[in-house]
C-alpha cells in the first residue's frame, strides 16, 4: 500500500488530536486533585505544584470510600464467581453434550440478551423485594448474575464449541462421569475464556450504577460507583477532593485495563465476528 | 465399511466424522459402548446435561424472562389507590400525556439521528488504524480506555470539563467563541451528554471494527489501490461491502448502548434537567419507579422502551440487509 504513505501522515494529525482528547480529561482531573482548593480557584489549568496526595486521603477518609470499596469488592467477587460457575457449566453442556431440548434451552438463554435491565427493573425490584433480597449482598449478586449470565453463557458455549468433542468422548471412555469431564477437563481447558469473560463481567458489575441504586438503597450498602455519585454533593465547594475521590474509583479499572487489555478487547469483539 | 478406522468414540456427544460416513449397522455397533457406559450410571448420566444447564436457565428464567412478562402485565394495573386493579390502557394514556415522557421519546429520535455519527467516527478511525497510520498500535489502546471507565466516573470528570469556566470553554474562548453553558442550556445539554457518551464508547466500536477488518481480504484493497482508486473510493466500494456484517453489528449495539447505558451519565451530569430536556426512557423509568413511587406507570414506559428497541433493532437489520444485497 505504498501510495498511501503521504495520506497516512495526514490522517495521523486528527488521530493524534483525538488521542489527546481521550487522555486529557483524565490528566486534567488528576492535576486538579493534586492542587489545593486555593490553587484551583486561582487557576485551574496551571500544573499542580507537586505530587500532593491530600485530596485523595481526605476523599478516602471523608466520603466512606473504604466501606464502598469493600461493598463493591464483595459484590463483584460474588457475582463473577457465580457467573463463571453457572456460565461454564451451561456452556459445556450446551456445546459438548447432546441432549433433548438443548437447542431450545440455548435459545432461551440467548433471548434474554435482548431484554435490557431498564425494561425489567420494576418487576425485578418487586420480585427481589418479595424474596427479601433487596438491600442484601446476595440480592445484588443475584441481580448482576441474572443481568450478565446470558452473555456469559453465549461466550462460554461458543468457546467450548471450538473444542473437539473427541476430548469429551475420550475422557468418557476412560471412565469419567459427565461431571468429571466438566471438573477435570473442561474447566482447566476453558481458562482463557473464563479469564476473558471473568474480567469483562467484573468490569460490568464494577461500573454499574443503575442496578446498584435499585437493589441497594441504604447508604451503608452503597457500591463504590454509587458512592461516586454522592461525591459531587458532598464536595461541591472542594473540587480537588471531589477529583481525588473520582480518581480513587477509577484507578482499579485502569490497572485492570493495563494488565488485561487483550482479554478485554477479545471479549468485546467475540460476539461480532460470529454474529 | 470403516474397518480400518479406530473405534468410534463413545459418549453422549456427537459421533465423529467417521460415524457420519458409516452405514447404519456400523453406527449401531458403535453405539454399543455408549449404551454400556450409560448403564453404569444410567439415570444420573442422562440427567447430567440438564443438571448442568439448570442453574443458569433457572436464574435467567426467574430474573429475566419472568419479570418481562410480569412487567407487561403490571403496566395494565394501577398505581397508588388503584394498586393492583386492572386499569386497561390508562398508564399508556398517562404516559403519552406526560411532557417528560414525550421529551424522552423526542430524545430517542435525536439518538437515532446521531447514530450515523456515532458509527462513522469509529469506522473512519478503524480504517486509519487498519491502514497503519503512524502510531496506530498506541492509538488503539488509547482510544479504547474510556470504554472501561464507569459512566459515573466519566460523568463526574466531564462535570469538571464542561463547567462554565472549565477547560472546554477555555479552549473555545481561545479561538474566540463565547462560553457555552453545556449542561445548563436546555437546547444544548442533550447534545453535550450524547457527545460525552460517544467520547466514552467509540473505542469499543473501533475495536469491533478492527476485528472485522482482520477478516477482510487485504489483497482486494491492494488491487484497488494499484488500479488507482482513491481512498474514499476504496472505503465505499471495497471496505464497506466487505464489512457489512460488522457494520450491522456496530449499528445495532451502538443504538442499544445509547438507549440503555446512558443512565449513569444522565444521573451524574444533568439529572434529567435542565427543564427535563435530557430525559431518556431509561431515566424516566427510574424516576417514576424510584422517585415518584409509580411503578405501574414505570412499567408502561418499560414496555414502550422494549417495543422501541425491538422496532429499531429490526428496522436497522432490515435496512442493512437490503443495502448489503445491493452490493
Amino acid at each position: 500500500m505504498a501510495p498511501l504513505r503521504a495520506g497516512r501522515w495526514i490522517a495521523a494529525v486528527p488521530m493524534a488530536a483525538l488521542a489527546i482528547a481521550t487522555v486529557y480529561p483524565l490528566l486534567f482531573t488528576a492535576n486538579v486533585a493534586m492542587k489545593t482548593r486555593h490553587e484551583y480557584v486561582l487557576d485551574r489549568f496551571a500544573p499542580a505544584e507537586g505530587l500532593r496526595w491530600d485530596a485523595f486521603a481526605s476523599a478516602w477518609a471523608g466520603a466512606d470510600m473504604d466501606r464502598y470499596l469493600a461493598n463493591s469488592l464483595i459484590v463483584v467477587a460474588g457475582a463473577v464467581a457465580l457467573l463463571l460457575l453457572l456460565g461454564s457449566m451451561a456452556g459445556f453442556a450446551l456445546s459438548q453434550l447432546r441432549f433433548r431440548g438443548s437447542r431450545l434451552l440455548f435459545l432461551a438463554c440467548l433471548s434474554a440478551l435482548f431484554i435490557p435491565f431498564q425494561v425489567i427493573m420494576v418487576p425485578l425490584a418487586r420480585t427481589m423485594g418479595q424474596l427479601g433480597l433487596v438491600d442484601t449482598y446476595p440480592g445484588l449478586i443475584l441481580a448482576y448474575t441474572a443481568q450478565f449470565l446470558p452473555f456469559t453463557v453465549f461466550l462460554m458455549t461458543s468457546y467450548y464449541s471450538g473444542i473437539p468433542s473427541e476430548i469429551t468422548d475420550a475422557a468418557r471412555i476412560d471412565g469419567n462421569s459427565v461431571y468429571g469431564v466438566y471438573g477435570r477437563i473442561m474447566l482447566p481447558l476453558g481458562r482463557p475464556a473464563l479469564l476473558s469473560v471473568g474480567i469483562l463481567n467484573a468490569l460490568f458489575c464494577w461500573n454499574d450504577v443503575l442496578i446498584a441504586l435499585l437493589m441497594m438503597p441504604s447508604a451503608e450498602h452503597r457500591t463504590l460507583m454509587v458512592g461516586v455519585t454522592a461525591l459531587r454533593g458532598q464536595y461541591s465547594a472542594d473540587i480537588p477532593t471531589f477529583a481525588g475521590g473520582v480518581l480513587i474509583a477509577a484507578v482499579p479499572v485502569l490497572v485492570l485495563y493495563l494488565c488485561f487489555q487483550r482479554q478485554i478487547t477479545a471479549g468485546v469483539t467475540a460476539g461480532s465476528t460470529k454474529g | 465399511m470403516p474397518t480400518g478406522s479406530p473405534p468410534i468414540p463413545a459418549g453422549p456427544a456427537t459421533a465423529g466424522p467417521a460415524g457420519d460416513l458409516a452405514p447404519a449397522a456400523a453406527r449401531r455397533a458403535a453405539r454399543g459402548p455408549r449404551r454400556g457406559s450409560n448403564e453404569r450410571f444410567p439415570r444420573a448420566e442422562r440427567l447430567a446435561p440438564y443438571l448442568l444447564v439448570l442453574p443458569a436457565v433457572l436464574v435467567i428464567a426467574v430474573f429475566r424472562l419472568y419479570p418481562l412478562a410480569l412487567g407487561v402485565n403490571f403496566s395494565f394495573t394501577g398505581d397508588g389507590d388503584r394498586n393492583g386493579q386492572p386499569v386497561g390502557w390508562d398508564n399508556y394514556t398517562a404516559l403519552f400525556a406526560d411532557p417528560l415522557f414525550t421529551a424522552s421519546m423526542r430524545n430517542v429520535g435525536l439518538l437515532v439521528l446521531l447514530l450515523p455519527v456515532a458509527v462513522a467516527i469509529p469506522g473512519l478511525l478503524a480504517t486509519f488504524v487498519y491502514l497503519r497510520v503512524p502510531g496506530h498500535r498506541v492509538y488503539r489502546s488509547v482510544y479504547f480506555f474510556p470504554a472501561v471507565l464507569s459512566p459515573v466516573i466519566i460523568g463526574a470528570i466531564f462535570n469538571l470539563l464542561l463547567s462554565f469556566d472549565g477547560p472546554v470553554n477555555a479552549l473555545l474562548g481561545a479561538v474566540g467563541i463565547g462560553p457555552v453553558d453545556w449542561l445548563g442550556d436546555p437546547g444544548i445539554a442533550m447534545f453535550a451528554v450524547v457527545g460525552v457518551h460517544i467520547w466514552a464508547t467509540f473505542g469499543m466500536a473501533l475495536v469491533v471494527f478492527l476485528a472485522g477488518f482482520a477478516t477482510l481480504d487485504a489483497s482486494l484493497i491492494d488491487a484497488a489501490r494499484v488500479d488507482g482508486a482513491s481512498l474514499p473510493k476504496v472505503v465505499r466500494h471495497v471496505i464497506v461491502p466487505g464489512l457489512s456484517r460488522t457494520i450491522q453489528f456496530v449499528v445495532v449495539t451502538t443504538m442499544i448502548g445509547m438507549l440503555t447505558s446512558m443512565f449513569g451519565l444522565l444521573y451524574v451530569m444533568t439529572g434529567g434537567g435542565p427543564e427535563g430536556s435530557t430525559y431518556l426512557p431509561e431515566y424516566y423509568i427510574w424516576f417514576q419507579q424510584g422517585q415518584m413511587g409509580r411503578p405501574a406507570l414505570a412499567s408502561a414506559a418499560s414496555t414502550v422502551l422494549f417495543g422501541v428497541m425491538l422496532v429499531v433493532g429490526m428496522a436497522q437489520i432490515a435496512v442493512l440487509r437490503r443495502a448489503g444485497r445491493e452490493d
